[in-house]
């Protein structure tokens, strides 16, 4: 069953700094919080394709807990030399009954 | 005369102004025992080779016999705050993973997979368990080995220790110290006596609001030394005379790893004969980046009071504020002078009640003509209040200037001006026929110290 974007999860649900995967349209998806904004990102690390669910957050970045290579959020760029591929990023919005709203290709 | 007393009248000279001693006389607080240490015994005045600062002979003795041997600051404890958290150190070609283990256990690994030798974390940042990104060896965050795949192919290292080498690690101040000798001296004898000196500036409870760091085309200790000394104020920082005294500034030596500068703020220099308690006031408000405002704008020098007063009691206001707690014991002195501590080799801190500034010069890499210069600024915050996150890593580019970092605020300007300095002191070095340098006996004196800790390190 395909998980309709605009239902997802309630954006409430989603605490500072704790990250949800989801998937979308057959895609495994992260959602995470962080200094009270919602981002979505692909749950697969650029450098040897581990899930990022429970990675921490600090500061709009996200460590990979596999081998600590950090993303930003808000852009997908990696920090340091582990990988130099971007992760991919999906626009998020809380609907109007407090739903998040991804935005998929 | 004796050889030995006009050796020692030489060593005993000092500037005609007004000393910091005599400043200390003026105090209407009791002044703190520290404040009153005015120790610098003579170290000679012979010429210092540059080899010490542009050789590559010289740097791969500091590679063998300095870095391997001595404590060095790592990182703040707040920068790695939850079990797990780490800072990579880097130090010429070693690499340490500084790990908190512990609410308050630190443990320093050599960072280097027992395996085949990859560095296993390539980033601060946080682990549950330290898993090489090469094969997957792995071990807990306290070092302890969990495994590897294929474990079969592997029967010849059950017998092995293939637990993470650790280095000494200790804290002070806030601050994580590693030191790779295992026969080192402990961190509380190395560091004495910073910890009594700073027993009014409790570090630890400060929290870090700014760290701005940028390579400089130096030598690690052309970029220390140029924060060593205030004779060089007139030339280089002409605009702050106004209120520095900077050829009386008191300098100490403690033992081989501490040193000391207090230079008096809030009085014209000797240099200066004609400048008004209200030029001071302005000038030291509005130029020096420490104080509690950065601005002279509404402040009127009242009849009577001199500008080094006025600007201490306006600081002690306005830290008591912003601490929350009164700070009555407060000597003018603590309140506006600048007391800078040098710990050996490369970590200079200065006391104060609110915009510590610490300073730490690393060599870049293995490079010994250029070093990684940081700064970082210690902030007090509400009593009561939760700490505030410690700043990130401000790294500048080479090409950038410190006034491009707007957390250091009026510091940055200054910098700018020493920068001026290091890059070319290094080339000027190179390029000299004299092929020594000649050092000031006392204003200069805290440099010759540093030395000679290095060459007590090299010729053990």
């Amino acid at each position: 069953m395909t998980t309709t974007a605009d239902t997802l999860i309630a954006a409430i649900d989603i605490t500072d700094n704790q990250t949800v995967a989801v998937t979308l349209e057959g895609k495994n998806i992260l959602i995470c919080k962080a200094n009270g904004d919602y981002y979505a990102v692909d749950n697969q690390c650029t450098h040897q394709r581990a899930e990022l669910t429970g990675g921490r957050i600090r500061n709009c970045y996200l460590a990979c807990p596999l081998h600590g290579v950090r993303f930003d959020l808000r852009t997908g760029m990696p920090k340091g030399e582990l990988t130099r591929v971007p992760l991919k990023t999906y626009p998020v919005s809380v609907a109007e009954d407090g739903n998040l709203h991804l935005e998929l290709d | 005369m004796s050889e030995l007393i006009k050796v020692k009248q030489q060593g005993e000279e000092r500037c005609e102004g007004v000393s910091y001693q005599d400043l200390l006389n003026d105090e209407k607080i009791d002044v703190p025992a520290y404040l009153r240490e005015d120790t610098n015994p003579y170290m000679g005045d012979d010429d210092i080779s540059v080899d010490r600062w542009i050789s590559r002979d010289f740097h791969d003795q500091e590679k063998e016999k300095l870095w391997p041997k001595v404590w060095q600051m790592t990182c703040r404890e707040e920068d790695i705050p939850e079990i797990g958290d780490h800072h990579i150190y880097e130090i010429v070609d070693q690499s340490i993973i500084v790990t908190r283990t512990g609410e308050n256990e630190f443990k320093g690994f050599i960072n280097s997979c027992l395996h085949r030798g990859r560095i296993l974390r390539d980033n601060d940042g946080h682990a549950d368990e330290f898993v090489c990104p090469f094969h997957g060896a792995t071990w807990d965050i306290n070092g302890n080995f969990k495994g590897i795949p294929c474990k079969w192919d592997f029967s010849h290292l059950d017998e092995k220790d293939m637990n993470l080498p650790q280095v000494k690690i200790g804290t002070w101040g806030g601050f994580i110290f590693i030191n790779f000798d295992a026969n080192c001296i402990p961190l509380d004898d190395y560091l004495s006596p910073l910890p009594e000196h700073f027993s009014r500036f409790p570090l630890h409870d400060y929290y870090k609001g700014a760290h701005v760091q940028r390579v400089v085309q130096c030598n690690w200790k052309v970029g220390a030394e140029a924060f060593m000394e205030s004779f060089h104020t007139l030339e280089t920082h002409s605009e702050i005379l106004t209120f520095t005294g900077d050829a009386n500034s008191q300098y100490d030596t403690f033992g081989d790893h501490v040193s000391r500068s207090v230079t008096p703020m809030g009085i014209p220099s000797p240099h200066l004969p004609d400048v008004t308690e209200a030029e001071t006031m302005r000038d030291i408000l509005e130029l020096s980046g420490r104080m509690a405002t950065d601005s002279a704008e509404g402040h009127e020098m009242p009849e009577g009071l001199t500008a080094r007063t006025y600007v201490a009691e306006t600081n002690r206001e306005m830290f008591s504020d912003i601490i929350g707690e009164p700070l009555d014991h407060a000597t003018k002195s603590e309140l506006e002078d600048a007391i800078l501590y040098m710990l050996f080799p490369n970590t200079q801190v200065w006391t104060g009640y609110h915009g510590n500034i610490v300073y730490r010069f690393l060599p870049n890499g293995d490079d010994h003509n250029s070093c990684i210069f940081e700064t970082m600024i210690l902030l007090r915050y509400e009593k009561g209040t939760k700490r505030p996150d410690p700043a990130e890593k401000n790294i500048l580019r080479p090409d950038q200037a410190f006034s491009e970092a707007p957390e250091i605020g009026g510091l940055g300007p200054v910098f700018d001006q020493d920068d001026s300095n290091m890059a070319a002191v290094q080339k000027g070095m190179i390029a000299s026929r004299k092929g020594a340098v000649s050092l000031a006996s006392y204003q200069e004196s805290r440099i010759r110290h540093l030395h000679q800790t290095i060459d007590k390190y090299l010729n053990a």
